[in-house]
C-alpha cells in the first residue's frame, strides 16, 4: 500500500495545489490526500504558510506615491516618441538628411585626415579602445552637472599612472612620446563611460581634433541625452564609434579651427 | 534620486506633444497596471525604492521601444518582469562596484520594523524575518507566485530551471510554515 501511494513531499503538495501537475500525477496525488490525514495536514500548513505571506506581502515596501513618477515617465515617454525609431533620426534631426550629412562627414574626415588617421591620429583603435561603459541610469548621469567645456577639467577625473602606462604600452607607444599625449575617456563618465583601459585611449595634444574639441562635444551629447533628445545609449555609441563623426553631427558639421 | 527625477522633469516641460499615440496611451496604461507589482518585486530584490522608480521607468521605455519594432507580444507581463528583474541586476551589480565610493549605505538591511514589533504583531514580524533571510532566487520565486506567475513564467523570469522553481517555492514556504506553525497565536 504504502509502496504504491507514498507520502507526497512539499514539493508535490504545492504543486498539486498550484496546478503545475500533469492529470495523472494530478488524480494520483489527489486520491493519496483523500486517504491520508497526514499528508492533508501538511498541505494546509503550507497553505497557511501562503496565507500567512500574503497578508504581510503587501507591506514589504511602503510604496511611494505614483504621481510625480507618473509625471516623468510621461514625460520621458514623449520624448522616446518623438524620437524616430533607430536607425532614424528624422524627428530630432528634422530637414537635416541624415544619410547625405553622414556620408559627407565621412568623406571630409578622409579627405582631412586621410594622412594622419593612423595608429596615432586622433581616433583610438577600436581594438584596443572600443569603449566601455558602466551600467548607470539616465537620472544617475543627469544628476551630475554638465562637464564644462571652457573650464579644465581634467584634473578632476586624473587617470591614475598606472592605467596610462598600460594604455600607452597597448598602443606600443615609447614612454618618450607620452607627454605629447593625453590619456583620455572615449566615452566619457558623464556619459555612463567606464574607468577601464579599455575605454581609454591616447589623444595628442597638438592635433587639430584635440581633447579640448572633444569636450565640446562631450557636453553638447550631455545636454541632448538629459533633455531626452538623444538616447544615452545612442551618444554612447556614437562617441565610441567615430567621435569626430559625432561632433560634425552633434555640435557642428565644420572643422575646429 | 527624487530631486533629480524633478529636475528631469523640469528639462521636458513645453515639449510635450498636443496628443498621445496608442501607443504611448498602451503603455502608460501598462506602467499603472504593474507599477506597483514592479516595486513590491524590485523590493524583493533589495532594490531602493529610489532605483525601483528608475528602474520600473526604465522598464516601460524598453517595453515601448519593443512595441514600436512590432516584436511579439506574447506575454508581455513576464516580459516586463523579466527586463525588471535584470536590470534589477544589473543595478545592484553598479551599486557593489561602487559601494566603497559612493553610496555605502544603500545595503543595509531595515531588519523587522521596530513599530510593527511595538505594535504587537510578531508573528507578521517574524515572517517578515524569515522571508528577507531567504536565500535571493527563493525569494524572487516566492515574490513571483505570490503576483500569480506559473512556475514556467518564473524560471523564464528568473533564469532557472522549472524544477529549480517547484524547490524554491517548497524550500520557501516550508521555511515560513516551520517559522510561523499555524498553532501559534495570532497577532
Amino acid at each position: 500500500m504504502r509502496e504504491r501511494n507514498p507520502h507526497l513531499p512539499n514539493a508535490d503538495l504545492i504543486r498539486l495545489a498550484d496546478g503545475e501537475c500533469g492529470p495523472a500525477e494530478s488524480a494520483q496525488a489527489r486520491a493519496h490526500l483523500e486517504s491520508c490525514w497526514k499528508c492533508r495536514s501538511r498541505l494546509q500548513e503550507l497553505e497557511s504558510a501562503i496565507h500567512d505571506f500574503m497578508q504581510a506581502a503587501p507591506e514589504l515596501p511602503e510604496l511611494p506615491s505614483p504621481d510625480p513618477a507618473r509625471a516623468v515617465f510621461r514625460a520621458r515617454l514623449s520624448q522616446l516618441a518623438a524620437e524616430a525609431p533607430p536607425p532614424r533620426w528624422n524627428a530630432f534631426w528634422r530637414g537635416v538628411p541624415a544619410l547625405a550629412a553622414a556620408a559627407v562627414a565621412i568623406a571630409t574626415i578622409l579627405i582631412t585626415f586621410g594622412g594622419t588617421v593612423n595608429a596615432d591620429g586622433p581616433k583610438p583603435r577600436t581594438s584596443l579602445t572600443p569603449g566601455e561603459t558602466r551600467p548607470v541610469s539616465l537620472a544617475e548621469v543627469c544628476a551630475v552637472p554638465e562637464p564644462d567645456p571652457e573650464q579644465d577639467n581634467e584634473t578632476a577625473r586624473q587617470i591614475p599612472v598606472e592605467m596610462q602606462r598600460q594604455v600607452f604600452a597597448a598602443y606600443g607607444m615609447d614612454p618618450a612620446q607620452a607627454g605629447a599625449y593625453e590619456v583620455d575617456y572615449l566615452i566619457t563618465p558623464e556619459l555612463g563611460g567606464a574607468h577601464t583601459v579599455r575605454n581609454l585611449w591616447p589623444q595628442p595634444y597638438s592635433a587639430r581634433w584635440n581633447a579640448r574639441v572633444k569636450d565640446r562635444l562631450e557636453h553638447r551629447l550631455h545636454q541632448l541625452v538629459c533633455q531626452g533628445k538623444v538616447n544615452l545609449a545612442t551618444a554612447q555609441h556614437d562617441i565610441a564609434k567615430d567621435w569626430i563623426g559625432a561632433y560634425r553631427k552633434y555640435v557642428t558639421p565644420s572643422s575646429p579651427r | 534620486m527624487a530631486a533629480s527625477l524633478q529636475s528631469a522633469a523640469g528639462f521636458f516641460v513645453g515639449s510635450r506633444p498636443a496628443e498621445w499615440s496608442p501607443l504611448e496611451e498602451e503603455v502608460t496604461a501598462l506602467y499603472d497596471q504593474h507599477r506597483g507589482p514592479l516595486l513590491r518585486y524590485l523590493g524583493s530584490l533589495r532594490v531602493s525604492a529610489a532605483d525601483g522608480e528608475e528602474i520600473v521607468q526604465e522598464v516601460f521605455l524598453a517595453l515601448f521601444r519593443h512595441l514600436r519594432q512590432n516584436k511579439s507580444r506574447a506575454n508581455l507581463r513576464g516580459w516586463i518582469f523579466a527586463v525588471a528583474h535584470n536590470l534589477a541586476l544589473k543595478n545592484r551589480a553598479a551599486r557593489l562596484r561602487h559601494a566603497e565610493v559612493d553610496a555605502p549605505g544603500e545595503y543595509r538591511d531595515p531588519g523587522p520594523d521596530p513599530e510593527q514589533l511595538a505594535a504587537g504583531n510578531q508573528r507578521q514580524a517574524r515572517l517578515l524575518a524569515v522571508v528577507r533571510a531567504l536565500p535571493e532566487q527563493d525569494r524572487c520565486c516566492l515574490s513571483l507566485r505570490a503576483e500569480g506567475f506559473r512556475y514556467r513564467e518564473i524560471a523564464q523570469i528568473v533564469g532557472i530551471s522549472l524544477g529549480s522553481v517547484a524547490n524554491a517555492l517548497e524550500r520557501s514556504l516550508s521555511r515560513l510554515s516551520r517559522a510561523c506553525p499555524e498553532g501559534a497565536e495570532r497577532t
